[in-house]
């Protein structure tokens, strides 16, 4: 892929892992202690411990996939093949191809038309040349 | 049976009946159309341009002018956005019903990234413009060597050809 569609990629890339990191944060966030008064609802110990690991490491691994998009993104844009120069420099530079493009094209012409003559005239002798073995050669 | 539903061809066929022993008595193809035209009715536009983000009332947030520093505002936006990102992470955490305006702004930032990077394409079309010429540019000149070297090849050939005949 070119490096701007790379680029463009990576931008949506990095839109995912954002709204995905925000969405599962909020989503498997425990309820929040409103005031004192409130019991605490009772903790289930099968699920309390495994729950608590994943909730302490997703946000240090979404986070870190998030940072890492960041970086591959600047190393695209460090990789970008810009030119300093701009358009007028770019459209100077097809200017000149096309010139040089054109007389190479004409030499080419001409260069083929010769070599076509060339041909021609080999065909014509050879055609001379073979008629003339067949009328000397004696039918027997 | 089934009967025949696709359209008939369009009646200006008539008036070629004569072309191929005369090219000029049947009417021209029309002219490339310039301005927007109708199709299936849609309005199209032959002038195609990448319209400015203010056009599409997104506010700008790179520098407007000449020459953009493209990789410079890459750098930069992606930056912002990061920090907008941990912004929003903050205020989740501190007062989650604001999260409105910072979402916003992170939105911002995304356009401004897309419309920077589309801004690239024309550049890129040049740019691959430049590269088709130079190679077809090289690709003449070696077709030129050829023939050239094919033709003196073939004028030793016959010169030698001669020599062996008046050799004989």
């Amino acid at each position: 892929m070119d490096i701007i569609s790379q680029l463009q990629e990576q931008v949506n890339t990095i839109a995912g892992l954002a709204f995905n990191t925000f969405g599962t944060l909020q989503r498997d966030a425990p309820p929040v202690r409103l005031s004192p008064n409130y019991p605490e609802p009772p903790a289930n110990p099968s699920s309390a411990a495994e729950d608590a690991a994943s909730l302490a490491e997703q946000p240090k691994l979404m986070s870190a996939a998030l940072v890492k998009a960041a970086k591959q993104f600047d190393l695209l844009v460090a990789a970008l093949p810009l030119a300093e120069g701009g358009e007028e420099s770019q459209l100077k530079r097809i200017a000149e191809l096309q010139a040089e493009n054109d007389a190479v094209g004409q030499e080419l012409q001409k260069q083929l038309e010769a070599a076509e003559n060339e041909l021609k005239q080999v065909q014509e002798l050879f055609r001379q040349a073979t008629d003339n073995c067949l009328n000397l050669k004696k039918p027997d | 049976m089934a009967t025949a539903t696709y359209p008939p061809p369009p009646p200006f066929y008539r008036l070629y009946k004569k072309y191929s022993e005369d090219s000029k008595s049947a009417p021209e193809p029309p002219p490339p159309i310039e301005g927007n035209y109708q199709l299936f009715g849609a309005t199209y536009t032959t002038d195609d341009v990448l319209p400015s983000l203010e056009e599409q009332g997104v506010r700008q947030l790179y520098p407007k002018g000449p020459n953009v520093d493209f990789k410079k505002e890459l750098r930069a936006l992606n930056r912002e956005l990061q920090l907008h990102i941990l912004e929003l992470a903050d205020i989740l955490i501190e007062r989650p019903s604001q999260y409105a305006r910072r979402v916003e702004d992170i939105s911002l930032i995304f356009k401004n990234l897309h419309h920077l990077l589309n801004s690239l394409r024309p550049h890129q079309a040049r740019a691959t413009l430049i590269h088709i010429l130079e190679l077809q540019i090289q690709r003449r000149k070696q077709a030129v060597e050829d023939i050239k070297r094919r033709r003196e090849e073939a004028q030793r050939l016959l010169k030698e050809a001669l020599g062996t005949l008046d050799g004989q």
